[in-house]
């Protein structure tokens, strides 16, 4: 004969093993023959990073020493069993990472349950969506910051990250400024020098808006030019200091401080068009006023 | 009754503003151009002969008088409509050429004719046709850097005639050239009036100026 004894905690909760060799006690005269007590502990994942350091895989055993609150220094290791190995989304490019259950974290920091949590990650139902679950916890919890993944991306977008926009600002304004100081001489130096030809197409007929949309196209493709090899340029040192950016430690292995998007582009292209406009405007007006006659005898004077 | 005239202008006359105090130019100058006319105008530097010119080809505005083009007073016209007027009724010739340099002879020939939107079979049959007139078909694909300077006033002629203009305004045509290339433009510039194109030529050549059928003597502005 013999008798079975056993906790479940439908929690996940540990299960003493004083309390088990006490119920084993109670069942003894059942039978003789043998005894001893099984406690499973807590389950997890883990990265693949400590899998690797650790020689891990799934149903090898991981021996976790809690750094938790008050006793940060005295806790015991608790062994976990590795259910699986995973990639976390956020997880940093040299973080060593274990994942387990609130029992199971519980249990690592020896049961000290302060009810105090730094950061809850809630998956929404895809049929209500992430703003509709953030409104919900705000109702239940108006203590909480809860955010939902867009607009907690949004707010580093104005916020720890405004630094490099503002370096790209200035960056971005300091060349445009000069391209617009070169080109807008580089076309006042070509229109002086072409004094007479202009006031000689204004002498054949052609129309004084004619000559400055020429002008214009000039402009266009002296900036459309640098602005088209500015594109790889651009791409190109983007990727650099991404690479070197992301050597900063614990960043999210997937974050990158240069993500393309189509708007740049279309940005990139206004703001080409827009320089290229003022650029001309100067030598435009030169054009426009040039006074066909006395260009002419000008010319033939000199 | 005579023909309309191709211009005609009227008590014209034009005073510069300098900082010294104002320079009259013209003073008070009338003046007819019957089509197919040839008309030679000369005298001393500083007459104000380029100013008239400058003002009968509409690329300056007078301080007073009229000006009329074929029938229509200049001095309503827009700019925009002056600009369509000297493309499509006047042609100018110049005595620096002023031909485009980045421009082949066939290019500054087909360029007015390209403004003025002609088909491009019709641009090019006239391109040909106006470089065979001036002895230059073998030299279409020439920039102007490599024309001498007969070729390129030729070249100017051609373009001067691209779009069948009623005057041509000739500004010393010859003044850059050697009495022999100049008696060969000058030969050239007979041929045009005498294929019934008006021309006014302004010159201190004297044997070009004998080739008009009329002679106008300046002398301060004013007409002899």
């Amino acid at each position: 004969m013999c008798g079975i004894a056993g906790v479940l905690h439908r929690s996940g909760g540990p299960v003493p093993l004083e309390l088990l060799r006490r119920m084993s006690d109670v069942i003894a005269h059942r039978g003789p023959d043998g005894e001893g007590q099984y406690a499973d502990g807590p389950v997890g994942l883990v990265n693949r990073r400590l899998a690797s350091r650790l020689s891990l895989a799934p149903g090898s055993k991981l021996r976790l020493r809690g750094a938790c609150g008050s006793q940060a220094t005295a806790l015991p290791p608790v062994e976990m069993k590795v259910q699986g190995i995973v990639a976390f989304p956020f997880d940093s490019s040299a973080g060593l990472t274990a994942m387990t259950t609130l029992p199971g974290f519980l249990r690592v920091c020896a049961n000290e349950s302060p009810g105090l949590a730094e950061l809850l990650l809630v998956a929404s139902k895809p049929e209500a969506g992430a703003d509709a679950a953030v409104a919900a916890i705000r109702r239940v919890a108006p203590g909480l910051h809860v955010f939902s993944n867009e607009q907690l991306l949004d707010r580093l977008q104005r916020t720890d990250f405004s630094y490099f926009r503002q370096i790209s600002f200035v960056l971005s304004a300091i060349t445009i400024f000069f391209a617009f100081l070169l080109v807008t001489t580089l076309l006042t130096v070509s229109v002086n020098q072409r004094l007479g030809e202009l006031a000689v197409l204004r002498a054949l007929g052609f129309r004084r808006w004619r000559i400055v949309s020429g002008l214009l196209c000039e402009s266009l493709l002296l900036v459309g030019a640098g602005g088209l090899l500015a594109l790889p340029g651009g791409a190109l040192l983007a990727l650099w200091l991404d690479r070197i950016l992301r050597t900063m430690p614990d960043l999210p292995e997937r974050l990158h401080f240069f993500v393309f998007e189509p708007r740049a582009v279309l940005l990139h292209v206004a703001i080409i068009a827009l320089t290229a406009l003022l650029a001309a405007a100067y030598p435009a007006v030169l054009v426009a006023r040039l006074p066909i006659a006395a260009t002419l005898r000008h010319e033939v004077v000199s | 009754m005579s023909a309309p005239p191709v211009v005609e202008a009227r008590d014209l006359t034009k005073v510069f503003p300098m900082p010294a105090g104002p320079v009259t130019a013209l003073g008070g100058v009338s003046l007819r151009i019957d089509p197919s006319e040839y008309v030679a105008i000369s005298g001393p530097s500083g007459c104000g002969k380029s100013t008239l010119l400058h003002l009968l080809g509409c690329v300056e505005t007078p301080t007073s008088g009229s000006i009329a083009l074929d029938g229509r007073q200049v001095a309503s016209l827009s700019d925009a409509e002056r600009s369509r007027l000297r493309l499509a009724r006047i042609g100018f010739v110049f005595q620096r050429f002023f031909l485009l340099p980045m421009l082949t002879a066939w290019e500054n020939v087909e360029l007015p004719q390209s403004e003025l939107r002609i088909p491009k079979a019709k641009r090019r049959e006239r391109t040909r046709e106006l470089l065979a007139y001036v002895g230059l078909e073998s030299r279409a694909d020439h920039r102007p850097s490599q024309l001498s300077g007969g070729e390129m006033q030729r070249v100017a002629i051609a373009r001067a005639l691209a779009n069948r203009p009623s005057l041509v305004l000739a500004d010393e045509p010859t003044g850059e050239l050697d009495e022999a290339t100049g008696t060969q433009i000058a030969d050239l510039l007979d041929r045009v009036n005498a294929d019934g194109t008006a021309l006014v030529v302004v010159t201190h050549n004297a044997a070009l100026a004998a080739r008009a059928g009329r002679r106008i003597a300046m002398t301060s502005g004013r007409l002899a």
